[in-house]
């Protein structure tokens, strides 16, 4: 209208990660973005570390010592995770992006996220060893 | 020396303002509207969008009828795109609705407004959420309309037409010269908080309700009365077309599909100070009760919204059901001696367009513009081209 | 009277040249009537500088989205008792992914142009839309019966979409769920449109959209078939061009 200079869209890549009034699909969105970056950070340090290999077994024996630093197993524990949430996420929009199941995205949301975490408990508690 | 178009200012954009902007920008106006909120934020949003075929006046406002059934038959073409044009029935339920048939069928012939009997079996297969208690049915012209769509209708076709729209601003003082003319209006701009001035070669008041709030600004005291009343929209389409009350007008005598939706209205009362009227618990279970007598599904159906709405009816002796929905235009000059001033109280959304029509004629016809409305002839814009045509800052 | 509710209402302000501001009401309610009539009481009887859009108030018009407690809502249809408490605060701010022209009252003009594009008439036949939790049309309507589609055009899906919030020109899922209604109900062909980087293919499957429609149009839903209609348009080009040269 004649009399609105108006302000610029409240926009910006801040309201991906806002939890506040997210629902349902939100949460997927984010928690697959999360999981990406981490496994992406996650990668490089895998190759980082195999790198080592090439600096002989000393090197790599070191870190095999680190890999036992309770920061290092709950990274590992994170990593599984992510994969399994991201896995299974991925594996629901790869279907309703071809608009398989799209009625009932909901469902294999909350699916995708049971199995991720449930598979990721037994994992736990297999390190744990509670499992065997 | 180039013709320079005459201004005006017109307060209020509502359906009568928007309608009656578009009406003057066409004749050669250079028309600005001013309007303290959202266009449409007063009464003409809460219509529960009836677009009447005039049969509910036919028996006691048959001025008001015969101006419904030409006016339906406009809209229809020019504003195609915001009707549900389906039609509407009366229906009787009980004894007294069956009495009141003969009233309503010499009133219909009285207006020359088309109305067919259907056979209570005949319409329950149309209808089938009806009451089974349907005694008698005429089927009449109603349509539904959505309010933002034909008010942005109208606005896209006047902003085509190079008239301006001033939302968030709220006119505090009329501005009067030595020999009481009014020349402008001083403005509160909600949006920037700041005062400015509008002038213009006239001024048109188009405020509804609170028109006797803009007159009483030149000193002039207007016959307007608010008669606010309660609507019920519930959660299903329980109706294709308009289900309306054989009988007098009273609460609760219409059920009007929307959407997916349908509307329940209407109750009547009087107050003073409608700019925020609290919703009345009794008036709502009335709405309920009465609509439920025409569709009983409706007690059942869970609410989707409940809201107040003030018809802009004109101070007239006799009960408010029976008001005239006819309008009043003042020539201000002529009436109070007030130069450059005019206003238009009453009238209803169906007949909007006339309306303008009617104070577009005064007004032009005091600068002296011989131009005829046009505006019955031509299809409306999209009312999404409001957003599109016009300039864009003040 | 004893059955109203006291409230605390939050309500994020903007006027140009001053910026964004929180302004705190406290104000008693029924808790049956809407975040609408809060914000009208408001404006009513202590703020006559607060801004908003309203028409309607009841979910036909569009115009009153807002964001009540974090989450996209028309606040017509939005019942104070559904989401709040008595004694509770309730947080109004203007949608997202908008220009913000004062208050709660955003700038829908981008948004209405690019509809106005796609041009998808709001009245339908009823048997070419969807009844109840269907997405397809509902062939079993009655014959020549039309009615007002769902999309109301309110702008909270755009509002809640996370592809909108990085970027400006996606085209948002209102205008795709459009593209999507008027081409498989043969109203008119817009498949071209949304075969775009900022059309069909810009979406992240978040389906925010069709968390936060009052309106049943499943916008999330129709973005999909958009992709599986467009694919299938490429395979059968794909599929032609080959039968040309080999045939």
């Amino acid at each position: 209208m004649d009399n609105l200079p108006g302000s610029p869209a409240r926009r910006g890549w801040l309201q991906w990660i806002d939890p506040r009034g997210k629902q349902g699909g939100g949460w997927g969105f984010l928690i697959n973005r999360l999981a990406g970056l981490g496994l992406t950070f996650y990668l490089f340090l895998h190759l980082m570390v195999l790198g080592k290999l090439a600096n002989g077994p000393e090197s790599y024996d070191g870190f095999v010592k680190l890999a036992h630093h309770p920061v290092v197993v709950a990274g590992e524990v994170l990593v599984v995770l992510a994969v399994l949430l991201h896995g299974f996420n991925g594996i629901r929009i790869l279907l309703t992006s071809f608009g398989i199941g799209v009625a009932r995205q909901r469902l294999w949301l909350v699916l995708a996220g049971v199995l991720a975490l449930g598979i990721g408990l037994f994992f736990i508690l297999r390190m744990a060893g509670v499992l065997s | 020396m180039p013709q320079t178009k005459p201004t005006a200012l017109i307060i209020g954009a509502g359906f009568t303002g928007i309608a009656t902007a578009y009406d003057l920008a066409m004749r050669g106006f250079q028309v600005d509207v001013l309007e303290r909120g959202e266009l449409g934020s007063g009464t003409s949003g809460r219509t529960h969008g009836l677009l009447h075929s005039g049969a509910r006046y036919c028996v006691h406002d048959q001025e008001a009828a015969v101006e419904c059934v030409a006016e339906n038959a406009i809209l229809r073409k020019i504003a195609r795109q915001c009707i549900e044009g389906n039609s509407g029935y009366f229906i009787a339920v009980n004894e007294s609705d069956l009495a009141f048939a003969e009233s309503f069928t010499r009133g219909a012939e009285q207006c020359s407004l088309p109305i067919a009997e259907v056979p209570p079996a005949e319409l329950l297969t149309v209808e089938p959420m009806l009451s089974p208690q349907l005694l008698r049915a005429f089927r009449v012209n109603d349509g539904t309309f959505d309010p933002l769509r034909l008010a942005y209708a109208f606005a896209a076709s006047a902003r085509q037409h190079g008239a301006r729209f001033y939302p968030y601003c709220e006119v505090e003082e009329l501005l009067l010269d030595q020999s009481r003319r009014v020349v402008g209006a001083s403005v509160w701009n909600r949006v920037t908080d700041q005062r400015q001035q509008y002038q213009a070669d006239v001024l048109i008041n188009t405020a509804g309700v609170w028109a006797g709030r803009i007159a009483a600004m030149a000193g002039i005291e207007l016959p307007v009365k608010p008669v606010p009343g309660v609507m019920v929209a519930v959660e299903k389409r329980l109706c294709q077309n308009t289900i309306n009350r054989l009988n007098e007008p009273g609460d609760g005598d219409i059920i009007l599909p929307q959407r997916r939706m349908v509307v329940i209205g209407t109750t009547s009362f009087d107050a003073v100070d409608v700019d925020y009227i609290p919703i009345i618990r009794e008036q709502v279970e009335q709405m309920v009760d009465q609509g439920s007598e025409m569709i009983p599904a409706i007690r059942q159906t869970a609410h989707r919204g409940v809201f107040m709405s003030s018809r802009p009816l004109i101070k007239a002796s006799g009960d408010a059901r029976n008001l005239a929905r006819t309008c009043k235009v003042y020539d201000h000059e002529k009436s109070d001696g007030v130069g450059g001033f005019f206003s238009l109280i009453g009238g209803k959304a169906t007949t909007c367009r006339a309306m303008a029509e009617k104070i577009s004629d005064m007004v032009s016809a005091r600068f002296g513009i011989d131009a005829a409305c046009q505006t019955a002839r031509i299809e409306l814009e999209s009312y999404r081209k409001f957003f599109q045509f016009g300039t864009e800052q003040a | 009277m004893n059955d109203l509710w006291k409230l605390t209402v939050q309500i994020k302000r903007y006027k140009p040249g001053r910026g964004q501001w929180t302004s705190t009401y406290n104000i008693q309610i029924h808790p049956d009537e809407y975040v609408l009539d809060a914000v009208e009481q408001i404006w009513a009887y202590q703020d006559r500088s607060l801004v908003y859009r309203h028409l309607c108030h009841h979910s036909t018009c569009g115009a009153c989205g807002m964001r009540v407690n974090h989450r996209e809502k028309l606040a017509c249809i939005t019942r104070i008792r559904d989401i709040t408490r008595a004694g509770g605060t309730i947080l109004i701010e203007p949608l997202r992914n908008m220009p913000v022209i004062s208050d709660l009252a955003v700038d829908m003009g981008q948004f209405f142009r690019l509809l106005d594009e796609i041009d998808y008439d709001q009245v339908q036949p009823a048997g070419s839309l969807p009844t109840g939790k269907g997405i397809r049309p509902d062939k079993k309507q009655p014959d020549g019966i039309e009615r007002l589609v769902d999309c109301l055009e309110c702008g909270l899906c755009v509002s809640a979409c996370p592809a909108g919030a990085t970027s400006g020109e996606y085209m948002g899922p209102a205008a795709l769920a459009a593209i999507q209604l008027s081409s498989s109900s043969g109203y008119a062909d817009m498949l071209d449109l949304a075969d775009s980087e900022d059309g069909a293919w810009r979406c992240h499957s978040a389906f925010a959209c069709t968390d936060v429609c009052p309106s049943n149009v499943e916008p999330g839903w129709r973005i999909m078939d958009l992709r599986k209609k467009l694919i299938a348009r490429q395979l059968s080009v794909m599929v032609k061009k080959n039968e040309v040269t080999h045939g």
